[in-house]
């Protein structure tokens, strides 16, 4: 067997216990962990939590880039932890709570910031009024579809809610009313759906300033998503939507 | 009024920027090449009664839409956000200021057009 390697890695903390009113600030912490091909970010956060420092806290739950909840700032670019490994960082590895968001406490991000976004757009399937209001029953059966309706959105249907997409936009850094990169992302793949009824009421949210049209096309967000779902093309086909929209507006009036 | 609520102009920004950076992409290497490059360099010789005859047509008001005006108001929209990028404004101010710059561009190159067309 090979000799154990080791990396230092350090990890940006905040504890709010340890808070004053001189003195409100994270700090960095440095532990050597040792690695192998195989192990990730998560990995090595898991290893000082169990053998070096109990008091660290972060998120994590499926170790498989599926639940979204291990985002961390790896040397300054948005990662899952389970889908980065240390071997990229032979050199010390530098991790941090997601950027843009407020620390809660250490590696922990208020994740509501994103969330109330997300409940804007009306991330589901939206019944048509009518129907709803006759109480028709029609869709208690399966929905059709065929496969071109489905080619539609399923590559924006992959969003798994992680966040990284918002620690990569300067936009929401400089505006956190921006409805950001994955919220929009998912109203389009809403919108695309032809089961869906709800495109009217999202528009209100995607045509305003602080919808589709505060972004500039900085194009990070489709870089660091780990699913490939590329929110960047989803906003900007929003913009084509939202001016098609605020045209007919104008013209229609509101409906 | 409610055919206006919540109407604003970035729309109308973007679309001129999208327009024009069609433009820059297709339209500006070419022109650059033959003007700046080809043309200096004695390479093509251009007859500039010819040209100017050309610039004067409906051709020369394409010209100056695809070569200067959509990429004057792309370039501004690129600008006033890159302002905003630095902290530097996204008010009203930068507005005027871009979009303005980009109009002025447009009118004097719509005027000098205008002076090459017979009707003036």
């Amino acid at each position: 067997m090979s000799e154990q390697r080791f990396v230092q890695v350090e990890v940006v903390r905040y504890l709010p216990e340890n808070k004053t009113p001189e003195k409100d600030e994270p700090f960095s912490q440095f532990f050597e962990v040792p690695y192998t091909e195989s192990t990730s970010i998560l990995d090595a956060l898991q290893y000082i939590k169990e053998e070096l420092d109990s008091s660290l806290s972060f998120r994590w739950s499926c170790r498989m880039a599926i639940c979204g909840s291990c985002g961390f700032m790896v040397n300054g670019t948005p990662k899952l932890g389970c889908k980065d490994f240390l071997r990229n960082y032979p050199n010390g590895v530098r991790i941090a709570p997601l950027a843009h968001f407020t620390v809660e406490r250490d590696l922990m991000v208020n994740m509501e910031e994103f969330l109330v976004h997300l409940e804007a757009v009306q991330p589901f399937l939206v019944e048509e009024q009518q129907a709803k209001a006759q109480g028709v029953q029609k869709y208690t059966e399966t929905y059709q579809q065929t496969p071109a309706q489905l080619a539609k959105y399923k590559q924006f249907s992959n969003c798994i809610n992680c966040g990284l997409c918002y620690a990569a936009c300067p936009q929401f850094g400089l505006n956190p009313e921006f409805i950001g990169p994955g919220a929009l992302a998912l109203a389009h793949r809403y919108n695309l759906d032809s089961r869906d009824h709800g495109k009217a009421q999202r528009m209100k949210v995607l045509n305003g300033h602080n919808g589709v049209w505060s972004c500039t096309f900085v194009g990070f967000c489709s870089d660091v998503c780990p699913k490939k779902v590329d929110p960047a093309a989803a906003v900007n086909q929003g913009k084509v939507e939202s001016a098609k929209s605020m045209l007919i507006q104008m013209f229609k009036g509101n409906s | 009024m409610s055919r206006f609520k919540g109407l604003h102009l970035e729309p109308l920004w973007w679309g001129l920027f999208s327009a024009g950076g069609v433009c820059f992409a297709v339209f500006l290497p070419a022109v650059l090449l033959v003007f700046a490059v080809l043309a200096p360099l004695g390479v093509i010789h251009l007859n500039m009664n010819a040209l100017a005859t050309a610039a004067g047509s409906i051709w020369g008001l394409l010209f100056v839409g695809a070569v200067i005006c959509l990429p004057a108001f792309h370039a501004a929209h690129r600008i006033r956000h890159g302002l905003h990028d630095l902290k530097l404004g996204g008010g009203l101010w930068s507005v005027v200021l871009c979009y303005g710059a980009a109009a002025l561009i447009s009118a004097s190159a719509l005027w000098g057009w205008l002076a090459l067309t017979s009707w003036f």
